[in-house]
């Protein structure tokens, strides 16, 4: 068994979205009861959520987006940017508890207080750009995990692996120039699906060209191309590029249940992703895995894929 | 949507007395296949393309006797000597669309875009259109694409518009496809967020038919026909 940290804080559903919308504080509940049922919660060793210090988003977001996030929230605006993203009053203050909370889990892992580490955050943050509010997210939480560990901790390769059914069309972006951070994304086609990047040919740039990787997946596939193009495309560039921490945009809405994509991964096939990239970690960086919620809005199967999701962690 | 908007107007050009080995790195360092050949006064004369050049090269199986006599003719040949002398050109106010119907009636990459004296302008090429229909689609804009199948009768854009306007969601552009089944078109929306099973639960709600992604299709050309070529 590992030692296994779990970033949660009631305060993350402070964060709301309104009616109708799918990323909705319920999800966190609802994840959270289900690690309880699963009698996993006793298992975990808890981190706390602090607000994170301006200094570490500016690493990844301009001053002045920051500032129009504050102010959008101040004035009581009901969205920043797209009608998509929603926002309340506390939705800045929520924002920076969850990036702070993830930093505080990078410290621990850092440190050898945990082994793991599974984030229950909201809001998500893959989408978001270094300038601009994106398709539910804010600030960039997995971008800032990185410059946070190259930066505080001096770790000089850092592995993102995300399998949101969407692109990180802002994690890619971020780090596409940085030879020094791996960007590997499987998702839904862009043809289908949003936000329309993270096409097979963008493979990064300049000196991080051939660091960034996607691997896309057709309406209807599932599992069966989940486990051949993460085989081909993810493993050998891992293990060519050997990282030090691998940390992990954890999206649930590949699965067949979650209407918010054509892709049918099952139950099952999560948990053969999560394993693989378990052993990835194992195999390159001493097993240090940091595992950080973006989607999954199915309040139906959200919870036994969390509980899988946490187990696989820890090594149960 | 006139041509001298979207025409490249830093044309690289060359002249008659080129000669073609000339003509054939200059195109190979600037990564173009079609030279607009001009006159001393910039009246078009011509038009050389890397097509072109190739044909006039020696097969690749010569003496070396041979091809030192192949290597001495091309050294001599000049751009008049192959190109075309009465490319089709279009003019400034053309618009972006007779281009592409142009492209694909006459099957050329590129257009010398001359004004009423013949006098070179730009040049507008398959590129600088697909630049154009990359706006057009708002495909660097972050959005979904739906595809949604209806009668071919007068009010189902009006429909489709309001049922998703009334999910708050703007629009980055939308398509229709002529040739889906018969009486039917496929009209694909491309819209500006994340949260699209919302609008579809509305779409379907308010009874429209959502396209299987796997059966998208843009083309104009009927599959049947496409197959018989």
């Amino acid at each position: 068994m590992r030692r296994t940290g779990l970033l949660y804080d009631e305060r993350f559903t402070h964060h709301k979205t309104g009616p109708e919308h799918p990323e909705a504080p319920e999800r966190l509940t609802a994840l959270i009861c289900g690690l309880a049922d699963a009698g996993l919660l006793a298992k975990l060793i808890p981190i706390p959520a602090t607000a994170a210090r301006l200094e570490w988003i500016e690493k990844v977001h301009s001053p002045e987006y920051i500032h129009s996030f504050r102010e959008a929230c101040t004035l009581e605006l009901n969205a920043l940017g797209c009608a998509d993203n929603q926002i309340c009053p506390q939705s800045y203050e929520t924002a920076l508890l969850a990036v702070g909370g993830i930093l505080n889990a990078v410290d621990m892992l850092m440190e050898g207080k945990i082994d793991n580490v599974f984030c229950a955050v909201r809001p998500p943050g893959h989408h978001a750009e270094r300038r601009e509010a994106l398709g539910f997210c804010f600030f960039n939480n997995v971008a800032i995990a990185a410059r946070y560990l190259q930066i505080r901790w001096e770790v000089v390769r850092v592995g993102i692996i995300d399998f949101d059914v969407h692109h990180g069309n802002g994690t890619q972006h971020i780090f596409e120039d940085d030879p020094n951070v791996f960007y590997y994304s499987i998702h839904e086609h862009p043809s289908f699906s949003y936000p329309g990047t993270g096409r097979e040919f963008e493979k990064g740039s300049g000196a991080g060209m051939g660091m960034t990787l996607n691997s896309t997946i057709l309406p209807g596939q599932g599992d069966d191309e989940y486990r051949r193009k993460i085989t081909r495309d993810l493993v050998p560039a891992f293990d060519e590029f050997r990282p030090q921490v691998i940390i992990v945009s954890a999206g649930f809405d590949a699965h067949s249940a979650d209407d918010m994509s054509y892709i049918k991964l099952s139950t099952e096939g999560f948990s053969w992703v999560m394993g693989t990239v378990f052993q990835m970690a194992d195999q390159h960086a001493g097993g240090r895995l940091v595992s950080v919620l973006e989607g999954g809005y199915s309040l139906e199967v959200l919870p036994e894929l969390i509980s899988n999701h946490v187990q696989i962690l820890l090594d149960l | 949507m006139f041509i001298d908007r979207s025409m490249t107007r830093e044309v690289i050009t060359v002249s008659p007395e080129t000669g073609i080995l000339a003509a054939q790195s200059l195109m190979a360092r600037n990564g173009i296949r079609h030279l607009p050949v001009i006159d001393e006064d910039g009246i078009l004369v011509g038009v050389v393309t890397d097509r072109d050049i190739r044909s006039a090269m020696p097969s690749t199986v010569l003496s070396e006797a041979e091809k030192a006599a192949e290597q001495r003719r091309l050294e001599a040949m000049k751009v008049k000597d192959i190109m075309t002398v009465n490319p089709v050109t279009v003019s400034p106010t053309q618009t972006l669309e007779d281009a592409l119907l142009l492209m694909q009636k006459v099957k050329v990459g590129a257009f010398p875009v001359v004004d009423q004296e013949g006098k070179l302008q730009g040049i507008i090429s398959v590129r600088d259109l697909m630049r154009a229909f990359v706006n057009v689609l708002g495909l660097e804009e972050p959005g979904t694409l739906l595809g949604i199948v209806v009668e071919n009768k007068i009010g189902q854009m009006k429909r489709i518009v309001d049922a998703i306007t009334e999910t708050g969601v703007s629009f980055g552009s939308i398509l229709v496809s002529r040739v889906w089944e018969e009486g039917k078109r496929a009209v694909f929306p491309y819209l500006l967020t994340n949260n699209i099973s919302k609008v579809k639960n509305h779409l379907r709600e308010k009874g429209f038919t959502l396209l299987d992604p796997m059966e998208w299709y843009l083309d104009r050309v009927p599959k049947r026909k496409a197959e018989k070529e």
